[in-house]
């Protein structure tokens, strides 16, 4: 195989390998997962935010015929940790001392129904010590709030490199702060003009499809087996294993499809109840929870932003401090590494002399925040690029020069230590805002009609990420790919599967994903920051061409010939112009049992002190976007008429499904602009459920969509490709709000841009 | 009064006589009962529409409906729209085709959805074609290539009818 000269499987818009499955409705998801004797799990949630648990009656319910167990804080013991979290261990598996939030987990039951189990809860009886509130990011931080943690949880802070530090609960009600610093604060000093802007930015709710959901059983008293729709197996058996005080050997952790996740899906969620009461029943016990409790389970972060940006009057920018509040929630959940990446991602990819950022975790009554499509990325695609654009306005600079004057080139470090930038970020711009139609409505303005462009940022692949694979291939050809990238709908399995293909000069429906349990899967630290095909792709890479070489040596030794005098190609040794069947040498060789050869491949990100976040980035993710709207002054409606969403995939592996990861990604952040929220009265959600909280539907679309795949083709991943899936839902919201202060010249600077809020500001300014 | 009500149905053209407690909604019986998992409860509202199957040709949420209601009805669900041989639904083609679904959560109701819209209409225009879709929820896709798809399995449906 050449590769320079040509891609057989690589590049090609083929059918996925889940296609036949998802539209046949054969596709296994955890749940339709049923066994023998299963029982049923419900839990009861607190009604009220913040208050101490004075005491808990279920004797009644554990008396409700069908009903087989019933967990409260006193079925937890010693022998289990009775919280668990990422940097933190602060949430509980069910309420100890005190619920944080409506919501909170009290109790579960186990019953032979759902119905029956929902029955039992309402029979169970709790006596509350009601504490005062904390409702938002502002409450938490007042004086003489109430504290949701009177001491701090267990916790720690990873190791950070140049620059880079953090402190676990640095005042009340804030869990974690991340710092960043680089350059001196005295170049603000030498700055023609310092602007000083806050921004805020509303919480969504992931809305998968899939509830989250698992199945769990105990085997021989002492281990653990539970299906799960989760993103994260070998994360979420070690803190399982830390929880149950068990082996990770115990343990066997089922990934079958995931209906979506969105980031939701790390760590535990449904899988310690399940097993709990597993144990307490000798039964399976599945647990899914409905999709309003998915509303109380996890969410996006709301938050704060305050940005201070030195620039010079030519449009040269010199320094940014920032300070970033996220609304957290009730539990930590993810939030201390959604802070790192805010505070690390809120420059955005511009050129600074200094830059210093603090980023803080802040605790409310209100549903945990956790990892969210962007991760934090979002937070600060919002403020960096809105606030880019006042910047521009008050300079009297067009706001695309004004970006191509500061963007980092192709190669240049992000920050001192870090990797180069992997695309070209002015080709993308350049891109979209031609699309768009930027500089020609920019010299004809329509009435009431905006264009404005953003440029969605984040560092890709995630840091401490170790992955491995392994390739087998059984003497008649037959290829069986490991790994522990779930596919959760993104097409990891077909990508990675196209790549073991592409190497091995097999058509890709020899490859087979094989089931994801961590018994035999070859470790992988999670299915999250657009990593599949940048992170794990290197390590199928490095297996499948493991796998080929042993193939070729093996076939030289038969032949007499040098490896490199050979080709392989769909199970033959090509020799010149002979093409010569593998299996029978294999057979012959192996005295006719046959053989499988095997290979693994991992990649790990380099340990580097002076990176800031211990490893260099394994890939820039970028989201270029470009809207035209039109506003009506009376409603403040916006109507997007065009929309355009570019990523970078580096290399499409398959371009329909980078097409869908760039448009999902795409309509999900065009929700955030406009509608989509979760509203909070004080610390009550008003709208968790499917119908009062607005997703876009088919009819949202604007009236033109385009979205555009780039292949520059300088990604870390097999043949340049490199990650997406984020990066497209990131630039929508500055991009509408830049478009609608060209329309008006208002600027709001909160989300979503509903009507009621752009008719405010456009009253406010007139 | 008894919990259960005796029911006869066709599901995927197959007779079926049932005994379906009260309570259960109509999705229950076509995932439990009859073990027909394609069907997704996502929701539980009526509102996203990943539980849509056929009750007579009309397209209806799943979840929302009683077992009893399809006492006397042909059920169709997307186990029942390949044929003999396992040959896909033109439908199920495009979608496929197109990667017209990720997670795969909604892909059901929408393959059920679009069927549904192709009896009526086999002709749709783009403007119909996003009515009928804005009826379910993907939250993966940007529903653009769904879009495509069912254009796709229009065409490909009457391209099949002129030979």
């Amino acid at each position: 195989m050449n590769e320079s000269t040509r891609l057989d499987v690589v590049g090609r818009p083929a059918r996925r390998k889940d296609a036949g499955e998802k539209v046949r409705g054969k596709a296994g998801y955890t749940t339709d997962i049923s066994l023998p004797g299963m029982l049923h799990a419900k839990v009861l949630r607190s009604a009220i935010a913040h208050a101490r648990l004075a005491g808990i009656d279920a004797s009644a319910a554990r008396e409700l015929p069908g009903v087989h167990a019933v967990l409260t804080r006193d079925e937890i013991g010693d022998d289990i940790a009775p919280t668990y979290g990422y940097f933190i261990k602060d949430q509980p598996i069910v309420a100890l001392d005190k619920v944080r939030y409506e919501g909170d987990t009290v109790a579960a039951v186990a019953a032979e129904t759902e119905a029956i189990a929902d029955a039992a809860l309402r029979l169970i009886e709790v006596e509350y010590e009601e504490l005062p509130p904390v409702a938002s990011i502002e409450d938490a931080l007042s004086d003489g709030a109430a504290e949701l943690f009177e001491e701090a949880p267990m916790g720690i802070v990873p190791a950070y490199g140049a620059g880079a530090s953090a402190e676990l609960r640095p005042r009340s009600n804030v869990c974690y702060r991340f710092n960043y610093e680089t350059g001196s604060p005295d170049v603000f000093e030498t700055c023609d003009h310092v602007f000083e802007d806050t921004f805020h930015f509303s919480r969504m709710q992931h809305f998968h499809l899939e509830p989250f959901a698992a199945v769990a059983q105990w085997l021989d008293g002492d281990r653990i087996q539970v299906s799960t729709s989760c993103q994260n197996p070998f994360a979420l058996r070690k803190e399982l294993g830390r929880v149950f005080k068990l082996p990770e050997n115990n343990i066997s952790v089922r990934v079958p499809f995931v209906g979506g996740g969105f980031g939701s899906k790390n760590n535990c969620k449904a899988e310690p109840i399940a097993i709990l009461l597993a144990r307490m029943t000798g039964r399976p016990v599945r647990f899914a929870l409905t999709h309003d409790e998915n509303f109380l389970t996890n969410t996006q972060h709301a938050a704060i932003l305050k940005l201070k940006t030195g620039v010079m009057k030519d449009g040269t920018l010199v320094a940014r401090d920032s300070e970033i509040f996220l609304d957290s929630g009730a539990y930590s959940d993810a939030s201390p590494l959604v802070a790192e990446k805010a505070g690390y991602r809120i420059p955005g990819p511009y050129r600074y002399r200094h830059i210093r950022t603090s980023c803080y975790c802040v605790m409310t009554n209100t549903a945990p925040a956790g990892p969210f499509r962007g991760f934090g990325g979002t937070q600060t695609s919002w403020a960096c690029e809105s606030q880019m654009d006042m910047i521009a306005g008050r300079l009297g600079i067009d706001p695309l020069e004004f970006r191509m004057k500061n963007l980092i080139d192709l190669g240049e470090p992000f920050v001192p230590g870090e990797s180069g930038m992997d695309s070209d970020l002015r080709e993308g711009l350049e891109l979209v805002a031609r699309e768009i139609g930027y500089r020609e409505r920019k010299r004809n303005p329509l009435p009431n009609r905006g264009v404005g462009l953003a440029l969605g940022f984040k560092d890709g692949g995630g840091v401490n990420k170790p992955a491995q694979a392994r390739v087998k291939v059984s003497t008649f050809g037959d290829i069986f790919l490991h790994c522990g990238t779930v596919e959760i709908g993104q097409g990891a399995h077909s990508a990675l599967a196209a790549v073991v293909a592409e190497i091995l000069g097999a058509p890709a429906g020899r490859v087979r994903y094989m089931p994801i349990n961590t018994d035999h899967t070859p470790f992988d630290q999670g299915t999250n920051a657009s990593s599949a095909i940048s992170v794990m792709g290197q390590a199928v890479e490095r297996a499948a061409r493991s796998l080929r070489a042993q193939v070729l040596d093996f076939a030289a030794d038969r032949l007499g010939a040098e490896p490199q005098d050979l080709d392989l190609e769909d199970w033959h040794i090509r020799k010149g112009n002979e093409a010569l069947p593998l299996a029978p040498m294999i057979m012959g060789y192996f005295g006719g049992t046959g053989w499988e050869f095997t290979a693994d491949g991992f990649h790990k990100a380099e340990t580097d002190h002076a990176a800031p976040l211990e490893t260099q980035c394994v890939f820039w993710e970028l989201g270029w976007g470009a809207a035209d709207i039109e506003v009506d002054p009376d409603t403040g409606l916006i109507t997007v008429h065009k929309l355009v969403v570019s990523g970078d995939a580096g290399q499409a592996i398959n371009p329909l499904v980078c097409r869908g990861q760039d448009e999902g990604a795409a309509v999900m952040g065009l929700g955030q602009a406009l509608f989509e929220e979760m509203v909070y009265d004080g610390t009550r959600l008003m709208n968790g459920d499917a119908l009062a909280y607005r997703v876009p539907m088919a009819q949202d679309l604007p009236q033109e969509f385009v979205s555009i795949t780039q292949e520059q083709g300088h990604g870390p991943g097999p043949f340049g490709a490199k990650g997406m899936g984020e990066g497209g839902m990131l630039p929508v919201a500055p991009a509408i709000a830049n478009a609608l202060f060209d329309a008006t010249g208002v600027r709001v600077a909160a989300l979503p841009l509903s009507p009621p809020r752009v008719k405010a500001a456009l009253e406010k300014n007139s | 009064m008894s919990d259960t009500v005796s029911i006869t149905c066709t599901v995927n053209g197959e007779p079926v006589a049932a005994e379906v407690p009260t309570s259960a909604t109509l999705a229950d019986f076509i995932r439990e009962a009859r073990g027909l998992t394609g069907t997704k409860i996502a929701c539980g509202h009526a509102v996203c529409g990943a539980c849509t199957v056929h009750l007579d040709s009309i397209p209806v949420s799943s979840c929302s409906a009683y077992a009893f209601e399809a006492d006397g009805a042909e059920i169709r669900t997307v186990e029942g729209l390949e044929d003999a041989d396992g040959e896909l639904d033109p439908v199920q083609a495009a979608f496929a085709d197109l990667s017209a679904f990720q997670c795969g959560y909604c892909t059901s109701g929408m393959i059920m959805l679009t069927r549904a819209l192709l009896d009526r209409d086999p002709n749709p225009s783009g403007e119909t074609i996003r009515k009928w879709l804005s009826s379910n929820i993907c939250r993966c896709t940007g529903y653009e290539l769904i879009a495509e798809a069912v254009a796709k399995a229009a065409e490909a449906a009457n391209a099949e009818t002129k030979r």
